[in-house]
């Protein structure tokens, strides 16, 4: 199946004008190609039922049995056993060349090669019959088919439909699939270009007082701040090593001391982690971000945010935790759910429920706490 | 003109003071980070206009403004918020005005000269009409021209008389001129009405005894009192004690 890492937001795009799109750019077209890998057990399974179903189709409509339903159709699904799981590893070989071909020409082709598959197939079954039982055509209900053009004829028709009607199944599966991860990460961008207008104006505010007080600072702040928007721009599926995640957090903790002062103080116990691990982007400075936004900001002495790492065999801990207002109405700040959700929504897109979130409100002290498994560059999940 | 900024961002009111001060007569005559500093220190500076900045720890721009506005001579209430989803609850308490930060100078210049040429009457019209929408976090006393504040949490209970209400809380008694219904609606749940005059706070709440032929007196804690309940309330206050 696809790799989602691999899977760029071109894509995305490309499917609301598939077909002219696609064919002509092969990049793009490449990893979505519709038809699953025949040699996954699961497909191959798939496969297996097709032909048994049509088997029982074809033996429920015969209209005269030779030895009975259950031989008739023990016959059948030998049969056509052998066609479907030949047609399988047909496709699974020809896939790589099949998906840079254009949709309309790999559905064509793909046609083609089941159609000829069964032809050789039923040709095989034929010459077997004659070798073995070679002449006697006349014994009604033999295993083999007695007439050639009659029995390879019909088989090719009947190939053709059921072939057509299966790679039309698997075309439409495909396309509902990639609409709905389409939808899915289209909602998770939206959510993610949402920056607090409050940290933009602010923010804006504390550079327009520092450019007259502190022109070195203003700079600093500036360019700290295009930093942030450009990690907040970043496509959403993109992994970065956590020393580049941490780095952004980082970079929003500075941007808020320049405004609150000395109410803001952030401790980091990261020590421990591995840095190079592979981490979806922005999953740690939301967090920071909702800790100063909700805990330190309604706090009038401000308090302490405290970030710590803990590797745990295959799996990473990042926990962050904030001191929290007594009265639940001066924390009447809003919001705080989206963003969680969406880490949350993230973290299983890339881990695959290997991957968790915990929330404790432990009535003075909040924390939130991440569970990932280590990721290293080069290796996906 | 005397100018107040209040603002908890120490960057934020550095830039107001500088702007300020590049304006003809103007000057600040103080700071503060907080709506409850902020009334302390007017209370001392006696402003003509407070610049106050919304979201704040603590108090709050808008219920600093309101207290404000129980003063004899109130000033004049500017609003500074970073973004205006604020906007219509600033208009609401009818304020002078209000600014977006980051403050433009000839904003900021054109709304101190609007608010320079209201009269002390106008001034005080416009902090009467400001509405008690908002739940606050003290009550506000006059005293001597100054406002003392009594944060909601170390009120006691509250009793009506005549024409006035009489504030318990933790350091003695005050008088206050609001109704006891206004009061009642602003802070209930924590406050629980046990008698048609007396309106008590449901967590200080020590004990309800029985005084006599179902008759029925809370007593609270920490105080040497017996505050009766009235015949027609003891089912619900009952009720809400026992939980």
């Amino acid at each position: 199946m696809d790799r989602p890492a691999t899977d760029t937001g071109t894509t995305a795009e490309s499917s609301a004008v598939r077909g002219t799109a696609e064919a002509s750019d092969p990049a793009v077209r490449a990893p979505s190609f519709y038809l699953p890998d025949f040699c996954a057990t699961s497909t191959v399974l798939a496969v297996v039922l097709i032909s048994e179903l049509v088997a029982i189709v074809l033996t429920l409509a015969r209209e005269e049995l030779h030895h009975g339903f259950w031989v008739d159709l023990a016959r059948t699904s030998l049969f056509l056993l052998w066609i479907g799981l030949s047609s399988a590893a047909a496709l699974c070989y020809s896939r790589p060349a099949l998906a840079r071909m254009s949709v309309q020409r790999a559905s064509a082709v793909s046609l083609g090669l089941l159609v000829a598959v069964a032809l050789v197939i039923s040709e095989v079954t034929y010459w077997l019959g004659q070798l073995w039982f070679g002449g006697l055509e006349t014994v009604v209900g033999s295993l083999f088919p007695a007439s050639h053009a009659n029995f390879v004829l019909r088989n090719l028709f009947i190939d053709f439909i059921v072939s057509a009607l299966a790679l039309r199944y698997f075309y439409v599966a495909h396309e509902w699939r990639r609409t709905v991860e389409g939808r899915a990460r289209l909602r998770i961008d939206a959510l993610q270009a949402r920056i607090r207008p409050h940290f933009l104006f602010n923010s804006m505010n504390t550079i327009a007082s520092l450019t007259r007080s502190n022109p070195a600072r203003a700079e600093e702040a500036v360019e700290d701040l295009a930093d942030l928007f450009r990690a907040n721009l970043r496509e959403t599926r993109t992994q970065i090593p956590l020393k580049e995640e941490l780095e952004v957090a980082r970079l929003y903790q500075r941007i808020e001391e320049l405004r609150l002062g000395a109410r803001l103080k952030v401790k980091w116990n990261v020590q421990e982690l591995p840095m190079d691990t592979l981490v979806p982007s922005l999953v740690v400075q939301p967090l920071l971000e909702n800790a100063i936004y909700h805990g330190i900001e309604p706090l009038p002495d401000g308090g302490t945010v405290i970030i710590s790492g803990a590797r745990d065999g295959d799996n990473l801990e990042l926990s962050i935790s904030n001191p929290v207002h007594n009265d639940p109405a001066a924390n009447s700040r809003s919001g705080n759910r989206i963003a969680l959700d969406n880490i949350r929504e993230r973290l299983e897109l890339a881990y695959h429920g290997r991957a968790r979130m915990e929330v404790e409100n432990r009535g003075a002290e909040y924390l939130v706490k991440l569970t990932f498994p280590v990721v290293k560059p080069g290796v996906l999940p | 003109m005397k100018i107040l900024i209040v603002d908890d961002e120490p960057p934020a009111r550095e830039r107001l003071r500088r702007l300020v001060e590049e304006i003809d007569a103007c000057e600040v005559a103080g700071e503060a980070g907080n709506g409850t500093d902020a009334i302390a220190m007017a209370g001392r500076v006696a402003p003509d206009v407070v610049l106050m900045d919304i979201r704040m720890p603590g108090m709050d721009g808008v219920e600093a403004a309101r207290h404000l506005g129980q003063l004899d001579e109130p000033p004049a209430v500017i609003f500074i918020t970073a973004y205006d989803e604020y906007a219509l609850r600033a208009f609401d308490t009818h304020a002078v005005g209000y600014l977006l930060k980051p403050v433009r100078r000839e904003k900021l210049a054109d709304t101190l000269a609007r608010a320079s040429r209201l009269t002390k009457p106008q001034l005080a019209a416009i902090a009467r009409a400001a509405a008690p929408r908002q739940r606050r976090t003290h009550l506000s006393i006059r005293a001597r021209g100054e406002l003392r504040l009594i944060p909601i949490e170390e009120v006691r209970f509250f009793i009506a008389d005549q024409k006035y209400v009489t504030v318990r809380h933790t350091a003695g008694e005050d008088l206050i001129e609001e109704s006891l219904k206004s009061l009642e609606e602003e802070f209930e749940p924590d406050f629980l009405r046990i008698h048609r005059n007396t309106l008590v706070a449901a967590r200080h709440i020590a004990s309800i005894e029985r005084s006599g032929e179902g008759q029925y007196a809370v007593r609270m804690r920490g105080l040497d009192v017996e505050l009766p309940v009235s015949r027609r309330l003891a089912t619900d206050v009952l009720r809400r004690f026992r939980g």
